[in-house]
């Protein structure tokens, strides 16, 4: 990633205006607003069915096409491969959830990877189809109550892993993956801007949460998603084209999650042992990136 | 050359710039034969190589609207996978080729492009190699027309056609590239014309009723445009295809005609030729365009014929052939109608024989004179 840069110390004017549909405390929005200041003018953002497609599109005043929920990635290679077989060069963004993501959009997402199309891919991911009313997605994270995996009586929410999409691109041999989150903002500009100043499929895959779906204060987003960096949940790292794999963010102690997940209402009907196997999976998850940090993955 | 190579060599020679396609037989040749083009050199285009139909389709509506001329083909299921983006991007002039292929066999039926028929795509169908390649390049004349903007399928039989050598004449490229000038479309992102003003020039229809009146009615005027189009080409390459949307073979004085699709028109004129030899008062009409459906032309021909046998390739299931369907709805109106019958044949490419265009002619000549029973049966 390029050096970490604070949103106020970036060049050029901000294309977001003011007021827009999302919900209140919407990570979304955060994001859009300081992704597209960074991606500036000369860019062609692309939307697919979901958030913020209905509450942020009209407030992105750039150069945009919506298509198909499955589309995604085969919209940004025919953008990309138009505009320079006619010998335009500008950025070409595609803009999505996690739905668009990692679900209905991954098979063309894979092979828009594979083919190295000249993108770069934001992953907006609030870990369910919230536009929808909060479904669960292949980004939903164990045990989370959703609409679908609601936390009752016989059911104590998903019942599985949250996929692992940035390494499943980073298989791809791509030039750059990363995870970033909206409480750290310069850390994600650095990567927008590094990723800007590649050619091929570059993909960041931001969390941003929900204060509708995941059930938090709208005042508390940010808080909220530093908790989740903070505690190891959602860990921020890069994979370069050579597959060196770095951890952006190294707290000397993790927060223990229960702190995180304890402020989320879909998570409420926790008990101490659910907890506690959380705890145990991310600490292992931690230890295994701490130990592949700085060291070229065999993928 | 093969049907799928007379196609190949129109989207060639009208310099398409993005292709996208995903393979499925008997389409595949078309794309490989592009795809050889460009590797030596001869086509300068982008192949996005895509992992399914319906990255096909959008990856071609992304290039189309980033400015790009595109092309893409597919077969039978492969459209049919197609559908969800088809009924997008409705004001982005895509070309696509359509090799028929049936969902009962490999083999050719019009089923799969008829279940496409409210996406908002035009339809053209050939009967030869010479007239796919013809109607490629005046696929792209009729798509890029800047009162139409609006996609263009075109299709020919699998394996009769696309696999079927037969001879064919390849228009200079200098005459097609002064026919067809390069795609410049307005609503192609440019970093030169400010976004406020770039808005005000996208297309597209959405929001309410009104959306698909506006739509309905833009599309309709297709019809119009199709026949100057040809008009057109006939004038600068000297063949021609009836008006463009419908060509009566061998009618003069006929009383009955059949109507044919395809590649069953070229057998249906030796069949009508033997009849005609034989002072049988019998015609063929072959239709080359089935959306949008020629309504006016189906009442002119219901005007002067007073009997007409349909043939269909394809079945609504549950409902019957769709051209039969629709010729009768054209003509409810009029104050004298002739009686039209309807066959299916042919389908999931079974062998459509002379003998059997025969038993249709004969069956729609009876109908001149007297009822028939029934009304529609298959052969």
């Amino acid at each position: 990633m390029s050096k970490p840069v604070p949103f106020s110390k970036v060049e050029g004017e901000e294309i977001m205006s003011y007021g827009n549909s999302s919900c209140q405390g919407c990570g979304h929005a955060i994001l859009a607003r300081i992704a597209f200041k960074v991606l500036g003018k000369n860019t062609v953002y692309t939307s697919v069915p979901g958030c913020i497609w209905i509450s942020l599109q009209g407030s992105i005043p750039l150069y945009w096409r919506g298509t198909v929920f499955e589309g995604g990635g085969a919209l940004l290679s025919g953008i990309s491969n138009g505009l320079e077989i006619n010998g335009k060069h500008m950025q070409v963004v595609g803009f999505y959830g996690d739905g668009g993501t990692v679900d209905i959009g991954l098979g063309g997402m894979s092979a828009a990877a594979e083919r190295n199309e000249n993108l770069l891919w934001i992953c907006a991911d609030n870990e369910a189809y919230m536009n929808t009313g909060g479904q669960r997605s292949g980004a939903t994270p164990k045990y989370a109550s959703t609409t679908t995996t609601p936390a009752t009586k016989e059911s104590r929410g998903k019942k599985t892993e949250k996929k692992n999409t940035p390494f499943i691109i980073a298989a791809h041999n791509v030039p750059y993956v990363a995870t970033a989150s909206i409480a750290y903002p310069n850390d994600l500009i650095g990567k927008l801007q590094y990723a800007m100043t590649l050619k091929g499929f570059k993909y960041i895959h931001v969390q941003s949460p929900c204060p509708t779906g995941w059930g938090f204060d709208p005042s508390k987003t940010i808080h909220v998603a530093r908790m989740m960096v903070e505690s190891g949940i959602w860990p921020l790292y890069e994979i370069q084209g050579d597959k060196t794999f770095k951890l952006n963010l190294k707290p000397k102690e993790l927060k223990p999650v229960r702190e995180a997940l304890s402020q989320q209402s879909r998570f409420r009907h926790l008990t101490d042992s659910e907890y506690d196997l959380i705890q145990n999976t991310t600490a292992e998850k931690w230890q295994q990136l701490l130990e592949i940090d700085g060291k070229v993955l065999p993928i | 050359m093969v049907g799928n190579k007379a196609v190949a060599y129109g989207v060639k020679l009208a310099r398409v710039q993005v292709i996208s396609a995903y393979p499925i037989t008997p389409q595949t040749t078309i794309v490989q034969y592009l795809a050889e083009f460009i590797a030596n050199g001869e086509l300068e285009a982008r192949f996005i190589e895509v992992e399914a139909e319906i990255s096909a389709m959008v990856a071609v509506q992304g290039a189309s609207f980033a400015g790009a001329r595109t092309f893409t083909a597919t077969s039978g299921p492969g459209l049919l996978y197609m559908h969800h983006p088809m009924m997008e991007g409705n004001q982005l002039p895509i070309v696509m080729s359509v090799v028929h292929r049936s969902n009962k066999s490999m083999q050719p039926d019009h089923t799969d492009t008829m279940a496409q028929n409210a996406t908002g795509w035009m339809q053209l169908y050939c009967e030869n190699n010479q007239e796919a390649l013809d109607t490629t390049i005046m696929s792209y004349k009729i798509a890029e027309d800047p009162r139409l903007y609006t996609p263009c399928m075109f299709g020919i039989d699998g394996y009769i056609l696309s696999y079927t050598a037969e001879p064919v004449e390849i228009p200079d490229q200098s005459l097609v590239d002064e026919w067809l000038p390069p795609f410049k479309p307005k609503w192609a992102p440019d970093p030169n014309i400010p976004v406020s003003e770039w808005k005000k020039m996208q297309g597209g229809y959405y929001g309410g009723q009104k959306a698909w009146i506006t739509h309905d009615e833009h599309f309709k005027k297709s019809l119009e445009i199709i026949k100057e189009v040809h008009a057109d080409f006939e004038k600068n390459f000297g063949r021609s295809y009836g008006n463009g949307i419908v060509e009566e073979y061998n009618c003069e004085g006929a009383e009955a005609v059949i109507v044919a699709m395809g590649t069953i028109a070229s057998t249906a004129r030796a069949t009508i030729d033997d009849m005609r030899s034989e002072g049988k008062s019998v015609g063929l009409v072959k239709l080359k365009i089935y959306r949008p459906f020629p309504m006016d032309e189906m009442r002119r021909l219901a005007g002067k014929y007073k009997s007409i046998g349909i043939i269909d390739r394809n079945v609504c299931l549950g409902a019957g052939g769709n051209v039969f369907n629709e010729t009768r709805s054209a003509v409810y109106d009029l104050d004298e109608k002739p009686r039209i019958l309807g066959f299916h044949t042919g389908m999931a490419g079974d062998e459509v024989t002379p003998r059997m265009i025969q038993k249709i002619a004969e069956k729609t000549l009876k109908a001149v004179k007297q009822r028939v029973e029934p009304t529609v049966e298959w052969v």
